[in-house]
């Protein structure tokens, strides 16, 4: 029975396998049924117990994680067989795309199933590797610019938390998850080396100071692999950071953590405000969900379960985002705010949408979001009082006016284009929209996986 | 002190005064060069401390360094380089060479002295300082230039500097450390990719980025 918790990592193995052979011309097709075949199976999986190997470690999370990635995973795939064909200047075929995607997302799976720190941190190097081209698809001379800042920079920072690997490891002897769950006692090492995980990894994850990868390669990425970015990769790096404070759970480790996602939501909400394009803007809301999950993380207890809330809803609200930006972008023919003008009334559907998807990224009830930041601000008043929470409120506040206010302007204005027919594919983000409002109405249910590890 | 630490000294300094070097050498090819003859030291102490320890592990880890650092990854650097021989000198180094070999002069004392003032309580060597300031100087290696290849042969000085760590610290498990092998094998390979790419889109290394600012 228990190969069937690897099933979807070995959906999306044999998917990538399949597409890098050029002379099969299915590599669509191909894909589209691995990914739903990885999300049909991390589905099944949730009703399964937790399972712990030399190897493997799959608990509530890493469940929770799995259908994330898999949800996420099949939205993309179908999005890029829309958007591909509009991509000009291509830097390889369509099969080597497909086979980067399907890569892509297995070392994202593989990650969150690992039970060695070790190992958890190959995963994660093996994203960039995966991923780094795949930002360069459309192959101008900015775009390759972003994608080397996104190689040299994740690959430094990630430096930083092999330090923290080599730490841990000297102080617990043991690199297993699980192993280290049960030792109680930590050597002045430890810590440290906590405090550089939470660095390293959190370069991957955007968060300040090592964040500055992210608006570049999110601005630049195709549409579909901006939403992945965004949508699953920044998780799966928090995964890891939550991976170590869980490992060393220590007062001291925690406030570091809290600070740096509190510096992250601060930069978010000034650099917002004066955006120029939109793909970059949205990438700065990523970052401040995963500043305000960070912090949801240091917390534990009920601003964790905020935390999962917010990664899922962002998760799936952020793709939609994205994805609909793609739309704009090949109606457009402009990455500028300034350049885009009345949606609503040229492609009414993309514009709507649009306009809820900001809406659900900043925190807006009744979306997931919501929930997640309300959890995490009563934690962070029984935590640090009333002056900080005040200060996180005010910058989620602020975000959510800098992004939402450029929004509306592209949204809701005098159209400088004709009218457009939509095209079909614009449900995808509007299933995806619904899934972060359902992500409100699944909470309890969430809960009940991250505790007690199963359905029931 | 015994004779491995006293090695490890050794090779430490000249690791040091190699990426000292690489700070004021302006042909690419010759960083390339020195960066692999760092490589084989690295190998080369691995391969004493496999020996003198009897332990196979280290010295299949000798055999790994000095096969991918010493010897694909600067043969695959330099053929990409041969393909465009303009590159081969890097024109516009963001620091000037005066004052990069001045910076990294004193990032070796300040290396030294961030180890002994916090580090030193809690790590117990006195070996410490080597891998730390290595790890400095390649970050400032990254920093300071503006050739694609220099920053990876930045990148690839603190991956170095990780590895004599690993001489500090218990080496870590087996499957981990060929994981990590085969994930630096995979960066140089897309930077090299990326490297190309570049170099045939961008004429001149040093261009404002509008769409890339904010």
């Amino acid at each position: 029975m228990e190969y069937i918790y690897l099933l979807p990592v070995l959906f999306s193995a044999i998917g990538s396998l399949l597409c890098i052979l050029p002379f099969l011309k299915f590599e669509e097709d191909i894909s589209v049924i691995v990914a739903i075949g990885a999300l049909a199976t991390s589905i099944y999986i949730l009703f399964l117990p937790n399972y712990t190997t030399d190897f493997f470690y799959i608990d509530g999370l890493s469940k929770i994680f799995l259908v994330m990635t898999s949800a996420i995973y099949l939205a993309a795939v179908i999005f890029s067989i829309y958007y591909i064909d509009h991509i000009q200047n291509k830097l390889f075929q369509s099969h080597f795309y497909f086979f980067l995607l399907n890569t892509f997302v297995l070392t994202m799976l593989f990650t969150v199933i690992l039970n060695n720190l070790g190992l958890i941190w190959v995963a994660v190097e093996a994203t960039t590797v995966t991923s780094a081209l795949l930002i360069s698809t459309e192959n101008d001379e900015s775009t390759i610019e972003a994608t080397w800042r996104y190689v040299i920079i994740v690959s430094v920072g990630l430096i930083i938390s092999l330090i923290a690997v080599i730490f841990i490891y000297s102080s617990f002897k043991t690199l297993s998850f699980a192993d280290i769950l049960k030792q109680h006692s930590y050597e002045r090492i430890t810590y440290f080396g906590a405090v550089l995980g939470i660095i390293g990894f959190g370069t991957k994850a955007g968060i300040f100071p090592m964040h500055t990868w992210l608006p570049d390669a999110h601005g630049k990425a195709p549409s579909p692999i901006s939403a992945v970015f965004s949508a699953v990769l920044l998780p799966v790096a928090l995964f890891a950071i939550e991976r170590i404070l869980q490992a060393v759970p220590d007062n001291g480790v925690k406030v570091f953590a809290f600070t740096l996602g509190l510096l992250s939501i601060a930069l978010a909400a000034f650099m917002s405000f004066n955006q120029v394009y939109y793909k970059r803007m949205f990438a700065y809301s990523s970052i401040d969900n995963m500043g305000i999950a960070l912090i949801g993380l240091s917390l534990g207890g009920y601003a964790f379960v905020g935390s999962i809330l917010i990664i899922l809803a962002h998760a799936f609200a952020k793709s939609a985002t994205f994805f609909l930006t793609g739309n704009v972008l090949i109606n457009y023919e402009s990455w500028k705010i300034d350049d885009v003008k009345g949606i609503s009334k040229t492609l009414p559907a993309t514009g709507y949408s649009l306009f809820f998807g900001s809406l659900a990224v900043t925190g807006t009830p009744p979306f997931g979001t919501f929930l997640g930041e309300l959890l995490i601000l009563i934690s962070i008043f029984n935590t640090y009082g009333v002056m900080i929470t005040l200060l996180t409120g005010l910058f989620l506040a602020m975000a959510f006016i800098g992004i939402n206010y450029q929004t509306l302007r592209m949204v809701f204005s005098e159209p400088n284009i004709e009218k457009r027919k939509e095209n079909y594919i614009v449900i995808i983000p509007i299933i995806n929209l619904l899934l972060a409002l359902a992500v409100t109405f699944a909470s309890p249910l969430i809960y009940n996986i991250l505790f007690n590890g199963v359905w029931k | 002190m015994n004779h491995l630490d006293n090695a490890f000294l050794l090779v430490g300094f000249l690791e040091i005064a190699m990426v000292i070097f690489m700070q004021w050498e302006v042909y690419i090819t010759n960083i390339i060069k020195t960066f692999s003859i760092s490589s084989y030291l690295i190998a080369l102490l691995f391969l004493i401390v496999g020996f003198i320890n009897k332990e196979n592990y280290i010295l299949i880890l000798a055999a790994l360094t000095a096969l991918t650092r010493g010897l694909i990854i600067p043969f695959y650097l330099r053929r990409i380089l041969r393909k465009d021989k303009w590159r081969a000198r890097e024109t516009s180094p963001l620091v000037g060479i005066s004052s990069s070999i001045l910076i990294s002069l004193l990032i070796t004392v300040m290396g030294y002295l961030l180890y002994s003032l916090t580090l030193s309580n809690y790590i117990n060597s006195n070996l410490g300082p080597i891998p730390i300031t290595l790890m400095m100087q390649g970050m400032f290696l990254i920093i300071s230039r503006s050739s694609t290849f220099t920053q990876l042969i930045g990148y690839l000085v603190m991956e170095n500097a990780m590895y004599m760590f690993g001489y500090i610290f218990p080496e870590l498990p087996f499957i981990v450390e060929a994981g990590i092998v085969l994930d630096l094998l995979g960066v140089v390979m897309i930077s090299g990719a990326i490297i190309r790419l570049r170099e045939d889109v961008i004429k001149n290394g040093s261009e404002e980025y509008t769409e890339l600012k904010g």
